[in-house]
């Protein structure tokens, strides 16, 4: 017979276990590979971005891209769909927008982006571009 | 026996041919775009230094030159220097700047951009030759609707049939020519060619991001503005009338692939010389390309180009005592393949063949244009790149392989050399040279 603090800690545990695997169930907070991401990124973004700190391309430079407030690049002319929008580019809103056109993320974007529908692929470039700090 | 004028010539369409390949190895690699868009030149070309464009390079010429990074405008000027060494298998070797080129090339508007390149040749003796080279200046209107997809459409007014085209498939962009005895009206390295020396329009359309079609049309330039611009009017294509370019493509680019299949058409009819009779002449050709860029790290650029050109020619003279033939056809096949190791180190294997129907009075004893002929390059580009020292200009050093297996229809003898003369061999055309090209 278990005395009631060991239940009550096996409840506890189990309980950290189910969350934990929920978590795991979710795109949003699976832990991306970071190496694998600056592959994607190769291929899907650096024709319009660059990495570098103040160079922007077609699109701004996306170095510290993870936490800054959308369209707060001093230098860049960015559109105003995107000027008046209230995000910050947490990892949860890069994923929301990046696995959807552009278009339809911010209508009136400059962005011309089909999506990244590949969920694997998605988080390990949202973890690279946590890297670019 | 070939008659001496017709040998003359052979030996002339030879040299000038070789001549205008070893000319043509500039690249169309323009600093001034990559200052205006903030890109580096391996975004538009996998090895850094054109002309083969990657699916955004062609996007940015689909934009009409126009793209941009936002902060102002760039002066829209750029140089290329080109200093070569070239080894002929028979000859003596030289080592010579062989080409300077000033290109004017940017945005004027969202809507308004341009290429222009004013090219310098050497012409040996340090002398230089400067030419009016290709033109091509648009005006397009962007992200349109039409049925609910994504177009764009534009107009081109430029001096070179398939030079607009945004694949780079097509001889007029490709850096590969053929040289040879004649060829296709597509072909710029073709005798009498149009490529610089007429003027025309071209509209042009993409339609949700995968077909583009072009129409368009052109007539020759005045001899007298041909010489004015720079070209010997012994080139002249003559007088062209009811000309007519057509291009239907489709491209799919998938990020890490890409792939696209086309046809072209382009049809005149030509008086050469101008006060002579008509020819008519129709060019139908087909093209495709694929390319392999996964994340940059290795790239694979093929691409197969077939071009059938029909000739009802206006008269059929006697030359040398044999009677011409009133019609004839040509067809110029081109099949390459390019790899790139971090948009850097290439290696690039090319076959050129082109072959025509026989005709003695024409082509001469051996009543046969067919030439073939293959290059091989090895190049290394150390900058323009993200990551190099300077991502908006470049050096390319190259080494090239050209070599001929067949002229005239020959591998031996091609020229017919009269008793007790050394004979001219196919082989003797081929070439080695070295190139070291600058743009900034």
């Amino acid at each position: 017979m278990l005395n009631p603090i060991v239940r009550q800690s096996l409840r506890l545990a189990a309980m950290a276990l189910l969350a934990s695997g929920g978590a795991l169930a979710s795109p949003l907070a699976r832990a991306g590979d970071a190496k694998a991401g600056a592959d994607v990124f190769k291929s899907e973004c650096a024709e319009c971005h660059a990495v570098k700190e103040g160079r922007n391309k077609k699109g701004p430079s996306l170095f510290g891209i993870v936490g800054r407030k959308a369209g707060s690049v001093t230098d860049y002319d960015y559109s105003d769909a995107l000027k008046q929008s209230p995000w910050t580019w947490t990892p949860q809103q890069l994923h929301t927008y990046l696995s959807q056109p552009a278009k339809i993320a911010n209508p009136g974007t400059k962005m011309k982006y089909d999506g990244l529908t590949d969920a694997t692929q998605l988080d390990d470039l949202i973890s690279y571009l946590d890297t670019l700090h | 026996m070939l008659p001496i004028s017709n040998r003359r010539h052979a030996i002339r369409a030879a040299l000038a041919t070789l001549l205008l390949f070893l000319a043509s190895t500039a690249a169309h690699a323009i600093p001034a775009y990559a200052r205006q868009t903030g890109a580096a030149c391996a975004d538009c070309h996998a090895g850094s230094y054109g002309p083969a464009l990657t699916p955004y390079g062609m996007r940015f010429k689909l934009n009409g030159y126009t793209d941009t990074d936002g902060k102002g405008h760039k002066i829209p000027l750029s140089m290329q220097l080109i200093e070569s060494h070239s080894a002929p298998a028979r000859g003596d070797s030289s080592t010579q700047l062989s080409e300077g080129d000033l290109y004017l090339a940017g945005r004027l508007t969202d809507q308004v951009g341009g290429y222009v390149k004013i090219e310098a040749d050497h012409t040996g003796h340090n002398t230089y030759n400067t030419r009016l080279s290709n033109i091509d200046l648009r005006f397009v209107a962007k992200e349109l609707k039409v049925h609910g997809k994504e177009a764009l459409f534009g107009v081109s007014v430029n001096n070179s049939p398939g030079f607009t085209d945004p694949v780079g498939t097509l001889p007029a962009f490709s850096t590969l020519v053929r040289a040879g005895v004649t060829g296709t009206l597509l072909n710029p390295s073709s005798p009498n060619s149009l490529a610089n020396r007429v003027i025309g329009a071209s509209v042009y359309g993409l339609y949700d991001s995968n077909w583009y079609g072009e129409v368009g049309t052109y007539r020759s330039l005045p001899t007298s503005q041909q010489d004015h611009l720079g070209y010997n009017v012994a080139g002249d294509p003559g007088r062209l009338s009811d000309t007519g370019y057509v291009r239907l493509a489709y491209m799919k680019d998938m990020k890490r692939q890409f792939f696209s299949a086309g046809v072209v058409g382009l049809t005149t009819k030509r008086q050469l010389p101008r006060s002579g009779p008509s020819d008519d002449l129709t060019d139908l050709g087909y093209d495709l390309s694929y390319q392999y860029l996964g994340n940059r790290e290795h790239i694979v650029q093929v691409a197969y180009v077939n071009i059938l050109e029909r000739r009802d020619y206006g008269s059929a003279p006697v030359i040398g005592g044999v009677q011409a033939r009133d019609h004839g056809n040509v067809h110029d096949q081109t099949a390459s393949v390019t790899y790139t190791f971090r948009q850097s180190y290439g290696l690039s294997v090319s076959h050129m063949k082109s072959t025509g129907s026989n005709d003695v009075a024409r082509y001469g004893p051996s009543g046969s244009p067919d030439t073939t002929s293959n290059l091989l390059t090895v190049f290394w580009t150390p900058f323009g790149r993200d990551d190099s020292y300077t991502s908006i200009a470049n050096l390319k050093l190259a080494a090239n392989w050209f070599r001929f297996t067949r002229f005239n229809g020959r591998g031996d003898d091609i020229f017919f050399a009269p008793p007790g003369a050394r004979p001219t061999n196919a082989g003797d055309l081929n070439a080695f040279f070295v190139t070291a090209s600058l743009a900034f």
